[in-house]
C-alpha cells in the first residue's frame, strides 16, 4: 500500500497534469496557427473558453439519460486515476498499486467505454456513429499497443510500467533491435489513440459535429475539453514512460525531480511539434481504409516480437 | 456438519422440488413454489457444502451402488467443492428469479419446467462430485437430457431444431469422453477414478484419451470449432436456465477438461496444454466477434459465452503447460487464472441473462432494435446490467478485470520461461486476450446502449415498467457479487490459489500480500482493487469542484434540446441501431464472417456428402480420369486463383508480406 507522502506526490502529479491541460491543447492550437501564417489565439485561449463554458447552461436532449449526464465526471476521475499510476517526472510509478501496464491499458478502457456510451445515450445519430467508431479504432490499436508493450515487458521481465522503463534506460535488455521496433509501433498505436488527424475519426469535427461531443454545453462540455487534453497528455506520457525514459527522476532528490520535469516539458514539446507537422500535412484517412494502417502497426509489432525471439 | 451431509440435505430438497413441481402441476401457483422454494433450500445447502470443502479437508464417501462393476463413489475435493459452490449460488439467484419469471409460461407446463430445472440442477451437482466414471457418465447424460428438454420448452419451430443440434452435439460429445475413460479404465483396471489416478495410461493412449476428452468436454463448454449448438440451444431456453446453461454448465466442460487432462491423467505432455491455450485463444476472439454481429440479445450473450470459454481456457491451458513442464508459478497462476474467471463468469453471465430475461418479460421481444431507453421504466434492471456489462468488459476494479489480468500475467510467466513453442505462443495468445477485450467493450456498450439508453424504439419499450421484485433482486444479488468479488481481490485470489495448488499437488505461490495481490512477488507486478475503487470514487469529487466552482449564477440543468439532427425533426429512426453499430466491424473482419456461415453450412454439405458416398458406389466411370486427372487439372486452376488474391494491389499488404517474409527467414535462419 502507498504511503502518504507516495499518494500525496500522486496527487500533486494529478492536479498539476489536470491544470496543464488546457495549456497543452492551447499550445498545439497557435502552433498550428503558425503554421498556417495564422496570427492565432493565444496559448491560453483554451483556459478561456472553459471558464466561458462553464458559466453556461447545461443542456442535454430530452432522451439522454445519466449516462450521458455524469460520463464527463467518470472520465475526468479515471483520468486522474490514471494520472496518479503513471510514472511522469519520476522513473517508478507514483503509487506501485496501480502502475501496471495491464491495469493502466484497461483503464483507458473504462474511458472509452463511457465516452462510447454517452454517444449512445443522447440519441443523436452523430454521437451514435462517433461512439461506433472510437471503439473500432480501439478494436484496431489496441492488438498493437499490448503486444508492443509485451515486447518490451518481456525484456524487461516486469509488467511494472516503472520496471520496464528503468530496463529500457539503463541498458538492461538483451535485444535493442527488438525495443527499437516495439517502441515505434507503440508510437504508432499512440498515434492513432491521439484522435489527431489524420486517424481523427471519433470526434471529426467536420464530419460528425464532434462525435459523442455534439450534444454537450455548458459545464459538461468544459470538463470534456479538460479531459481529451488530458488524456492526449496521459497518452504521450505513457509513451514516454516505457519507450523514452531517459532523464526522468531516479529518485526523490530535489534536483533530480526538477531536471525530470524539464526533461518531462522538452519531450512534450518536441513531439508536439512533430505532431503539429504531421497533422498539418495530411489529410483524413477514409475511415473504410483504416484498418491497412493498424495492420502495418501490428506488423512492426510482430516483427518486434520476432527480434525478440531469436534475441536481435 | 459434514460437507457430505450437507450435500445430502441439499440433494434431498433438489428431489422433493424437483417431484414436487410435477406432482403439483395441475396447481400452478403451488408448482412455482414448489419448485422455487425447493430448489432455493437446496442450493442454499449447496453452497454451504461448497465452502466447507474449501474451509475443511476433502472428503470421499463410498455407497453400495446397484451395479457390481461400478462403485457409487462420491468425493468433495477443493475442485469439486468450489463447481458445486458455483452451481449452487448460480441456482439460489435463478430460483429466486424463477418466482416472478415462470408465470410467464402460465399455461404451458410449469411443472414439468419446475421438474427439468430442478433435476438439471441437481445432475450438474452430481456430475461434479462423481468419482466413478460410470457414475460420472450417468449423471453428465442425465444433465444433457434435462437441458434439452429446457431448450425445446418453447416447442416452436426454432427451438425444435435448436434443441436438436443440441441433442446432437452433447451426445456426440458423450461418446467421445465415454471412449476416453474407458481407455484409462484399461490402464486402470476398473473404473473407479482413484483407481485411474494411481495407474495412468502411456503416453500414446492418455494422449488420445486426452484429446477425446477435449472433444467432448470443448464441445460441452461450446470451444469452437464445436460451438455451433450454442448459440442456438442457449436463446431458446428459458432465460433463468439460460442463466444456468451460461453460468454454469459449459464450465462442466471446462471442469471435465481439468478433470482429466491434470486430475487423471496427471498433466501430461506440453503440448495439451499448447493445445487448449491455441484453442482458447481462437474461440474468444471468434466468439465475441460474432457476438458483435447479433442483434438478438440472447444470442449475442450466448455467443460471449463461447468468448469467455475461450479465457478460461487460456488459463488452464497455461496451467497445464506450467504443469508439464514442472514450472510451478506458471502453473498456479494459469489455473488461479482460469478457475478465477470460471467464477466470475458464471456471475456476470448469469446477471447478464437475467437482465436479459427481465426486459424480455417486459418487452416480449428479443431483438434489440426495438429496444432503447429503458433505462429511464427500469431503472434497477439497467443499473445491475451495466454492471455486468463493465464486468464482462474486464472494466476495471470489477471481477472480469481481476481475472483478466491474472490470465495476462500467467501468459507473461510462462513466456518468460518457457520452450521456444511456449514462448512464440503465449504472447500471441495475450495479444489475442487484448483483441477480446477491446472488441468486448464496443459489444457491450452496444448491448447496453441500444436496450437502455437513447430514444425508446418500440411502443413496448415506451410503455414498460421495472420488472417485479423477485426478478429484481436475483440481479441485485448477482451485482453485487461482481463488485464483490473484483473489491475482495485480495481475499478471494489465495482462496483461488489454494484450490488451484491442491489440484495440481504443487507448492503455493505468493499471490495477495494485504490489499494488493501479484503473480507470485511484488518484483513483476502488483494490483490492488480496493485501492482502484477508493481513487475512482475519490477523484470523482475534483471535476465536481470545479464545475461547482463556477454554478453561481448559472441557469439551471435543462433537459429540452433536441439532437441536432441538421435541421430535420430527429425521430427514433435515425439514431444508431444494433445493426449500424457494429457495420465497421463485419467491414474489417469480413473474412471471418463469411467462416462462419461456412460452418452452418458444413453440417449440411455432410448429409450431402453421404449421398453422394452412396451414388459414387453406384458409379461406374473411367476411375484414372475421374481421380487422377480432373483433380489435378481443378488443383492447378484452384492454386493460380489462390495466387491471384495475394496480389491485392494494397500497398501495405504488399509490406506485411515483406514484413512475414523477414519474420519467416528470421526464424529460419537463427534457430
Amino acid at each position: 500500500m502507498p504511503t502518504l507522502s507516495q499518494f500525496l506526490i500522486a496527487l500533486l502529479q494529478a492536479l498539476v497534469l489536470l491544470a496543464v491541460a488546457p495549456l497543452f491543447t492551447g499550445f498545439l492550437r497557435a502552433m498550428r496557427a503558425r503554421m498556417h501564417t495564422r496570427c492565432g489565439p493565444s496559448v491560453l485561449q483554451d483556459y478561456r473558453d472553459i471558464v466561458k463554458l462553464l458559466k453556461r447552461q447545461d443542456m442535454q436532449p430530452p432522451a439522454a439519460g445519466f449516462a450521458f449526464r455524469f460520463m464527463p465526471i467518470v472520465m475526468v476521475a479515471t483520468l486522474l486515476t490514471i494520472t496518479m499510476a503513471l510514472p511522469v517526472v519520476t522513473r517508478a510509478t507514483p503509487i506501485a498499486g496501480l502502475g501496471d501496464m495491464i491495469t493502466v491499458i484497461y483503464l483507458f478502457a473504462v474511458v472509452r467505454f463511457f465516452f462510447s456510451l454517452s454517444g449512445l445515450d443522447s440519441g443523436s445519430s452523430f454521437a451514435g456513429i462517433g461512439a461506433s467508431r472510437e471503439l473500432t479504432l480501439g478494436v484496431l490499436v489496441e492488438p498493437t499497443l499490448v503486444l508492443s508493450i509485451l515486447v518490451a515487458a518481456l525484456l524487461a521481465g516486469t509488467t511494472d510500467i516503472g520496471g520496464i522503463g528503468a530496463a529500457i534506460s539503463s541498458g538492461h535488455v538483451s535485444s535493442l533491435g527488438a525495443v527499437f521496433l516495439a517502441g515505434v509501433a507503440f508510437a504508432f498505436a499512440c498515434y492513432f489513440e491521439l484522435g489527431k488527424l489524420p486517424y481523427d475519426m471519433a470526434e471529426a469535427e467536420q464530419e460528425l459535429q464532434e462525435g459523442p461531443l455534439t450534444e454537450y454545453s455548458g459545464p459538461s462540455l468544459a470538463l470534456l475539453k479538460i479531459a481529451m487534453g488530458l488524456k492526449q497528455l496521459l497518452i504521450l506520457a505513457f509513451l514516454f514512460a516505457v519507450f523514452l525514459p531517459f532523464g526522468s527522476a531516479t529518485d526523490m532528490g530535489i534536483l533530480s525531480v526538477v531536471i525530470g520535469l524539464v526533461v518531462f516539458i522538452i519531450k512534450i514539446a518536441v513531439v508536439a511539434l512533430i505532431l503539429g507537422v504531421v497533422e498539418n500535412s495530411v489529410a483524413r484517412a477514409r475511415f473504410r481504409l483504416t484498418p491497412r494502417h493498424s495492420w502495418s502497426g501490428l506488423g512492426i509489432a510482430s516483427l518486434g516480437f520476432v527480434f525478440y525471439l531469436v534475441g536481435l | 456438519m459434514t460437507s457430505f451431509q450437507l450435500l445430502a440435505i441439499s440433494l434431498t430438497f433438489s428431489v422433493l422440488a424437483t417431484f414436487g413441481s410435477l406432482l403439483s402441476a395441475r396447481n400452478e401457483r403451488l408448482a412455482i413454489a414448489m419448485s422455487g422454494g425447493g430448489g432455493l433450500l437446496a442450493a442454499v445447502f449447496g453452497c454451504l457444502a461448497g465452502f466447507s470443502v474449501l474451509l475443511g479437508a476433502p472428503a470421499v464417501v463410498d455407497i453400495t451402488g446397484p451395479f457390481a462393476f461400478a462403485h457409487f463413489v462420491l468425493r468433495l475435493d477443493a475442485l469439486s467443492g468450489l463447481m458445486v459452490l458455483v452451481i449452487s449460488a448460480l441456482a439460489a439467484v435463478s430460483s429466486i428469479y424463477s418466482f416472478a419469471y415462470v408465470r410467464e409460461y402460465e399455461g404451458r407446463g410449469i411443472g414439468a419446467m419446475g421438474f427439468f430445472f430442478n433435476l438439471f440442477i441437481a445432475s450438474m451437482v452430481l456430475v461434479v462430485v462423481a468419482d466413478n466414471a460410470f457414475w460420472f457418465l450417468v449423471f453428465f447424460e442425465m444433465m444433457s437430457l434435462a437441458s434439452y428438454f429446457l431448450v425445446i420448452f418453447d416447442q416452436d419451430e426454432e427451438a425444435v431444431s435448436a434443441g436438436f443440434i443440441y441433442f446432437l452435439v452433447a451426445h456426440a460429445g458423450s461418446v467421445a469422453i465415454m471412449i476416453g475413460f474407458f481407455l484409462m479404465a484399461n490402464a486402470a483396471g476398473s473404473l473407479d477414478f482413484s483407481d485411474f489416478r494411481a495407474n495412468r495410461p502411456g503416453e500414446l493412449a492418455g494422449s488420445i484419451a486426452f484429446v477425446l476428452a477435449l472433444i467432448g468436454f470443448g464441445a460441452k463448454a461450446g470451444m469452437i470449432p464445436l460451438h455451433v449448438w450454442l448459440p442456438r440451444a442457449h436463446p431458446a431456453a428459458p432465460s433463468h436456465a439460460s442463466a444456468l446453461m451460461s453460468g454454469v454448465m459449459i464450465k462442466i466442460g471446462i471442469f471435465g477438461i481439468l478433470k482429466v487432462g491434470v486430475d487423471l491423467l496427471g498433466g501430461g505432455v506440453l503440448w495439451w496444454g499448447i493445445t487448449v491455450l491455441v484453442l482458447g485463444a481462437i474461440s474468444s476472439v471468434l466468439g465475441v466477434i460474432y457476438a458483435l454481429a447479433e442483434h438478438d440479445i440472447k444470442r449475442l450473450l450466448a455467443y460471449h459465452s463461447v468468448e469467455n470459454i475461450g479465457i478460461i481456457m487460456m488459463g488452464v491451458g497455461t496451467g497445464m503447460i506450467g504443469l508439464a513442464a514442472d514450472q510451478p508459478l506458471v502453473a498456479v497462476l494459469g489455473l488461479l487464472a482460469g478457475l478465477y474467471h470460471l467464477v466470475n463468469h458464471a456471475v456476470f453471465k448469469g446477471l447478464l441473462f437475467l437482465g436479459a430475461g427481465a426486459v424480455i418479460y417486459r418487452l416480449h421481444t428479443k431483438d434489440m432494435d426495438k429496444m432503447g431507453g429503458l433505462a429511464r421504466t427500469m431503472p434497477w434492471t439497467s443499473a445491475c446490467f451495466l454492471i455486468g456489462a463493465l464486468a464482462i468488459s474486464a472494466i476495471p476494479p470489477l471481477n472480469g478485470f481481476v481475472s483478466e489480468w491474472f490470465t495476462y500475467q500467467a501468459l507473461f510467466a510462462a513466456a518468460l520461461e518457457g520452450t521456444f513453442l511456449v514462448r512464440f505462443s503465449t504472447p500471441i495468445a495475450a495479444t489475442a486476450l487484448a483483441l477480446t477485450g477491446a472488441l468486448a467493450v464496443m459489444c457491450f456498450v452496444k448491448a447496453y446502449g441500444e436496450m437502455f439508453s437513447g430514444m425508446p424504439r418500440s411502443k413496448k419499450a415506451e410503455d414498460s415498467v421495472e420488472a417485479p421484485l423477485p426478478m429484481v433482486a436475483g440481479m441485485l444479488l448477482l451485482a453485487a457479487a461482481c463488485i464483490a468479488l473484483g473489491l475482495g481481490a485480495p481475499v478471494i485470489v489465495p482462496a483461488m490459489s489454494n484450490v488451484a495448488t491442491s489440484v495440481l499437488g504443487m507448492a503455493p505461490v505468493e499471490v495477495a500480500d494485504g490489499m494488493i495481490v501479484m503473480p507470485g512477488g511484488t518484483n513483476k507486478a502488483v494490483l490492488s482493487t480496493p485501492l482502484l475503487a477508493v481513487l475512482l470514487i475519490g477523484l470523482v469529487s475534483l471535476p465536481v469542484m470545479i464545475s461547482a466552482l463556477f454554478a453561481k449564477g448559472r441557469a439551471g440543468h435543462r433537459r429540452a434540446a433536441d439532437p441536432w439532427a441538421c435541421g430535420y425533426l430527429p425521430d427514433a429512426e435515425m439514431t444508431v441501431t444494433a445493426h449500424s453499430f457494429a457495420q465497421p466491424i463485419r467491414m474489417f473482419f469480413a473474412p471471418l464472417y463469411t467462416t462462419s456461415r461456412n460452418v452452418g453450412k458444413s453440417a449440411q454439405k455432410l448429409g450431402g456428402g453421404i449421398d453422394a458416398c452412396v451414388s459414387a458406389a453406384r458409379r461406374i466411370e473411367p476411375m484414372f480420369d475421374r481421380l487422377l486427372v480432373t483433380p489435378a487439372i481443378g488443383l492447378v486452376d484452384s492454386a493460380g486463383r489462390r495466387m491471384q488474391m495475394l496480389q491485392g494491389g494494397g500497398l501495405s499488404t504488399y509490406c506485411l508480406y515483406i514484413v512475414a517474409a523477414l519474420a519467416a527467414l528470421l526464424l529460419i535462419t537463427l534457430r
